[in-house]
């Protein structure tokens, strides 16, 4: 019997229609589906969702989506392989990968300012940056970027990225000070700490982590160069003042000793535990959750879920306030260093869908791309439905909390948003310009309706206390953004082996730095300095080539 | 061939040099019976060892096997020029070493108590229970163990009450401890579903067995010493023979997990090697090699045991 | 003479009264360490995921919620999933036990000419691997079995390991029933079919259990050969992806406005506890089936004769 029912299976799973049907350019609205691949990981939509079942009727396509289960660039390199490319490609943040392989159409080919004005009015402002030049020295667009084209002045209600926090009861408890060095910092936490030596429950308050688990070690080797007063460039330091940039490596330098050397002092005072090098990211968040860590550097996504595990208990004294520390001018032969943590808004370069080279209809993709440029369908992917989703009230765009909740709702989301899609093709994003609507925010999570209605009672008061309106208010306004963009975005994989020695003899000097006997720090530092430079020189020398490189584009355009 | 011919036909009760296709002719069954299963490996795992060619290549998946460039010996030069490879080398052994002593040892020492259980339903019950975390994911196991053994987890707590302790132990952040952990981890989360295969041989054990040293006087200690024991020993050589061919195997999952910057010295296996040089990085070349070292030495400490075992006139694998 | 049989008489009857108390204490300390991570996993997946991200819960859920199950299971597409996951699962056990026994059987007997040739060539497939391009090749680009249900099928219709565990268990049978059968007049195929696949019944629910509970925990075969197939996905791969989605969600950017408007979260901490057991039950309820013949064990004395 299981046998028959079996083989019964096994014929009705083979003669299920399964072969995608790309349909011939020249019909336009014949129906088609499209294959995609996203370089993430995410949920398939659901059968009856409305923003896919509008795209469907207006330009009669339909996708079959695939989603990153596995490693990003493993998964790459097999349908490199095998040439087994989606007719949408996005190759998440190894999208080098792709078109270094030549996996990926020239986008050019499609988009210009008389074929598709509105995708190139959306590309212009950063075309420096967006148009490259092949091997041929022809321009070439590979990927629209999916995110960081944004229209009007640039948004910043919080610190998004790095800065070092601290919870905003030690604020309170030291009647709100400013804090702007290193040494203000760690005085504070000191000064608090020996006040309150635990919280409410008694369980004994730890000053500052340091997560240092597998990638997010940045916690770790990053800080000093924002102490430095530059914004995130990954692991290196770059001079903006001449256009010669000069990049180097921070980590190697005298100027990062006395980071290390604080923290290793702080170490001794019982401010840091050494349990913090061997914590997982579990543990961290869990640690985070409970409220009984006062400070930590860190980039603010990282631990949003500590954040909301906070608010959800109503210990909003024990949330968190992103600060903008650099060096007292005793580290820097008696420099006053200027703050920038927030940078100015960049594009996501080489990151969103590309065309695959395999795609039988690729100018039907741009063309819809093209309508879906439009006010109309922006509206619909950001805010959704009038009436459903959002309402109008003066002018404003707004969302009832009921509203606002679904939109975080992943069930929901399912049904009635088509983020598969809209995350990774091109899109707007900042102020909407021009109609009725204008001043409003494109996305609503900056809405400021949204952003400052539902804040409580506590950060009401808080930001109240200090004078400020928003959070982003404690970190100097965002800095220009230098020609070369961010010095993270740039592909390091020719020098890869370096870099990850580079890395790898970090991870395992710093943490000893910080626990080493304060007499022996000196000694033990030089060994680092000694063993990091042979990869460190490498990584810096590349990077400089590549900033230069970077910056040219821009600065040769202007 | 000609040895095997030798062999078995010597086994097959002196048939004559002729004889080879005669006996496989008279043999035509079990050649039915082995036949689909040989196509099978030849074409799913032999057919695809072309890909072995890039060990000696600097390959490019766009450019496939023929379009690649041909390195010579460039990957395993760079492969044993690394200090942290020849370590990882170390690390692999030394702890797939600790675990294979470890679980062989817990699994016949649990099998051989449940086979002392008399009530079925217990029986069952702790068989049941035991081999459960062995579907936990290793992300969830790792990360308990990583809160039981933490500074101020309830280990720690529980020694120190107990006055066995004055300091915490630093159990994670400690390299020595770190492959002993690994062993430990391993044991709990597999004890359970590594006994299955021993319970299972031991139901083969013939009762009379039993019955017969219970006549001759025997003990619980003796009857294990001289009927399950035995029972189950060819089943315990064969996976012995089979496990030690598994040496360069220490898994990466695990210790990718537990590892932290205290300990990576001793925590890098070569799969965790290949995985942090080869795959990410599209060095298919050094993966490749990387992993043709582990079948090479694979396959020469397998016939080593293979060999060992025939002189100590034990069940062979081959 | 006399003292020493009394020593081993009484050690004797220690031995019978002392040791099954001594050994189902021990056997209950086993069981509780190895249950405590199970307990725990359970009592995650029910607590509500805010919540747990403070970590510290115990075999007991601390704010009782079904938010993960119900954010997982409200997706339709799990129950399509775990059909196919179930069916690949029945249709791979029964092939691999029909073939894995008949070539153990052959290589088992000793008399068989090509017995040594096949023995290392199978063994030797445990220790080799072509690598994941080269295989992904063949399946895919060779065989074509990408996109479709045969790719769980096909390639994993032989084990070697398993192969060795049913022929050990053949050997270890008495010789005399090939022998006896072989007077009889009954050819290699009938003495396998009728004598010893009967008496392999543990060793092939053991090896059935290891087959089955490795197909129905596979996600790599989907991963790699039907991605982009939503309708051809496997149970485990579904709740992988549903794993990784919550995990990005919670790493991506957020603003304050998001944590405000959260009231109910599902986290990664509680949905993969869930996923686990939703995993992990359907290979509970099938186990006893099986377990009864290996654990049980069978009257093989009577078969001797």
């Amino acid at each position: 019997m299981k046998k028959i029912l079996a083989a019964a299976l096994v014929l009705s799973m083979v003669t299920a229609p399964m072969v995608s049907v790309h349909a011939e350019e020249a019909e336009a609205l014949e129906p088609i589906t499209l294959t995609v691949f996203r370089g993430d990981p995410g949920d398939q939509p659901a059968e009856d969702n409305k923003i896919y079942k509008k795209i469907e009727e207006e330009f009669g396509v339909t996708f079959e989506f695939e989603f990153l289960a596995g490693d990003l660039d493993e998964t790459l390199g097999v349908k490199i392989a095998g040439e087994d490319y989606p007719d949408l490609f996005d190759g998440g943040n190894s999208a080098d990968l792709l078109i270094q392989n030549g996996a990926l159409i020239n986008l050019l080919d499609y988009v210009s300012p008389e074929k598709t004005p509105r995708l190139w009015a959306h590309i212009e402002p950063q075309k420096a940056r967006l148009i490259e030049k092949d091997e041929d020295g022809n321009d070439v667009l590979y990927i629209i970027p999916n995110y960081g084209l944004a229209d009007g002045e640039q948004i910043v209600n919080q610190v998004n990225g790095p800065a070092f926090f601290i919870q905003k009861q030690v604020l309170e408890w030291g009647g709100y000070p400013q804090i702007h060095t290193l040494n203000e910092y760690f005085d504070l936490l000191d000064r608090f700490i020996e006040a309150n030596p635990t919280d409410e429950n008694g369980t004994p308050y730890t000053g500052f982590d340091i997560l240092c688990e597998d990638w997010r070690h940045f916690c770790l080797i990053n800080p000093v160069q924002h102490l430095m007063g530059r914004p995130n460039d990954g692991e290196v330091l770059v001079d903006v003042s001449t256009n010669d940039f000069k990049t180097e490596t921070f980590i190697d330098k005298p100027y990062a000793k006395p980071y290390y050397k604080k923290l290793n002092e702080q170490f001794h005072k019982g401010l840091i535990s050494k349990d913090t090098f061997v914590m997982n990211y579990d543990q961290y968040i869990a640690q985070l959750s409970s409220g009984t860590v006062l400070g930590m550097f860190d980039q603010t996504w990282d631990f949003n879920n500590a954040t909301f595990a906070l608010q959800d208990a109503n210990m909003y004294k024990n949330t968190y306030v992103a600060l903008g520390l650099v060096y007292d001018p005793e580290y820097v032969d008696g420099k006053e260093i200027e703050e920038h943590y927030v940078n100015g808004s960049l594009p996501n370069v080489r990151r969103g869908f590309g065309i695959s080279v395999n795609c039988e209809c690729p100018e039907r993709i741009v063309n819809m791309w093209e309508e879906m440029m439009s006010d109309e369908w922006q509206m619909l992917f950001n805010w959704g439905v009038e009436g459903e989703d959002y309402y109008i009230e003066d002018g404003r765009l707004m969302m009832s909390e009921e509203q606002y909740a679904n939109t975080l709702d992943n069930t929901w989301k399912l049904s009635n948003k088509a983020e598969a899609f809209t995350q990774s093709s091109p899109k707007k994003q900042g102020y909407i310009m021009d109609g009725d609507l204008a001043g409003n925010c494109w996305e609503p999570a900056n809405q400021p309706e949204i952003v400052f209605g539902q804040m409580n009672e506590y950060d009401k008061a808080f930001l109240e206390a200090y004078g400020y309106q928003k959070f982003a208010d404690f970190v100097n306004p965002p800095i220009e953004l230098a020609p070369y963009g961010e010095a993270w975005q740039i592909d390091y994989s020719p020098v890869d082996v370096e870099h990850q020695d580079f890395l790898d003899i970090q991870d395992k000097y710093l943490p000893e730095l910080i626990m080493c006997e304060p007499d022996e720090f000196d000694a033990k530092w030089d060994e680092f300095v000694e063993e990091i430079t042979p990869s460190a020189t490498v990584f810096g020398e590349f990077m400089q080539e590549q900033v230069l490189a970077e910056a040219a584009k821009v600065l040769n355009n202007e | 061939m000609s040895n095997i011919r030798k062999r078995s036909d010597a086994s097959a009760g002196g048939t004559r040099k002729r004889g080879f296709f005669a006996t496989l002719g008279k043999q035509w069954q079990l050649v039915l019976m082995s036949l689909p299963m040989l196509i099978y490996v030849l074409i799913f795992n032999y057919s695809p060892m072309w890909g072995w060619v890039t060990a000696f290549q600097d390959y490019k998946p766009k450019l496939g096997i023929s379009g690649s460039k041909f390195v010579g010996l460039d990957n395993f030069k760079w492969l044993f020029g690394r200090a942290d490879f020849i370590n990882s080398i170390r690390n692999t052994l030394a702890m797939s070493v600790i675990n294979l002593v470890f679980s062989t040892v817990a699994a016949i020492v649990l099998a051989v108590l449940l086979n002392e259980v008399l009530n079925i339903a217990f029986k069952r019950t702790v068989q049941t229970v035991t081999y459960l975390p062995h579907f936990l994911s290793m992300v969830i196991v790792v990360g308990m163990a990583q809160n039981i053994f933490a500074s101020n987890g309830p280990l720690n707590e529980l020694l120190m009450s107990s006055g066995l302790l004055k300091q915490p132990i630093f159990f994670l952040g400690e390299p020595k401890l770190f492959w002993w952990l690994v062993g430990f981890i391993n044991v709990w989360k597999e004890v359970g579903w590594g006994t299955i295969i021993y319970i299972s041989a031991m139901t083969a054990i013939d009762p009379c067995l039993y019955e017969a040293a219970s006549i001759d006087g025997a003990g619980r200690f003796a009857k294990i010493r001289y009927v399950t024991l035995p029972g189950i020993k060819s089943t315990f050589v064969i996976l012995l023979i089979m496990n030690i061919g598994h040496l360069m195997e220490a898994g990466f999952e695990l210790q990718y997990l537990l590892q932290s910057s205290l300990t990576m010295d001793v925590a890098q296996t070569i799969d965790i090697f290949v995985l942090k040089y080869g795959i990410s990085k599209q060095q298919y070349g050094v993966a490749t090699a990387a992993g043709m070292f582990k079948s090479v030495v694979a396959i020469i400490l397998l016939f080593a045991a293979n060999t060992i075992a025939k002189k100590l006139d034990e069940n062979t694998l081959i | 003479m006399a003292k020493k049989t009394d020593d081993y008489v009484s050690n004797k009857i220690h031995q019978d009264k002392v040791f099954p108390i001594v050994n189902t204490i021990i056997l209950i300390l086993i069981m509780i360490i190895t249950l405590y991570p199970v307990l725990n996993t359970v009592a995650y997946s029910f607590n509500e995921g805010t919540d747990a991200l403070r970590g510290g819960i115990g075999i007991w859920p601390r704010k009782f919620s079904l938010e993960s199950y119900r954010s997982i299971l409200s997706d339709k597409a799990v129950f399509t999933a775990a059909w196919i996951s179930a069916s690949k699962t029945v249709i791979i056990t029964f092939l691999n036990l029909f073939w894995t026994s008949m070539l153990a059987y052959a290589l088992s007997r000793p008399e068989y000419v090509l017995r040594k040739f096949i023995t290392v060539l199978m063994v030797l497939t445990m220790y080799v691997n072509a690598g994941l391009i080269p295989n992904y090749l063949l399946i895919s680009k060779t065989l074509r079995l990408s996109n479709s249900y045969w790719v769980y099928i096909i390639p994993t219709m032989f084990s070697c390991f398993n192969m060795i565990v049913i022929r050990t268990y053949i050997a270890g049978l008495p010789n005399a029933l090939v022998e006896s059968a072989r007077i009889d007049g009954a050819g290699d195929i009938r003495v396998f079919w009728q004598i010893i696949f009967p008496l392999c019944k543990p060793v092939l629910a053991t090896v059935a259990l290891f087959v089955a509970v490795g197909s129905w925990n596979s996600w790599f075969d989907t991963y790699l050969y039907n991605g982009g197939k939503k309708e051809l996905y496997s149970l485990q791969y579904l709740l992988k992806m549903k794993l990784a989605t919550t995990q990005a969600s919670a790493n991506a950017a957020k603003t304050t406005a998001d944590a405000l408007a959260s009231t109910t979260q599902t986290t990664p901490i509680t949905i993969r506890c869930a996923i686990t057991v939703i995993a992990t039950v359907p290979i509970l309820v099938v186990y006893p089936f099986l377990q009864q013949y290996f654990v049980t064990g069978m009257a093989l004395g009577s078969v001797k004769e």
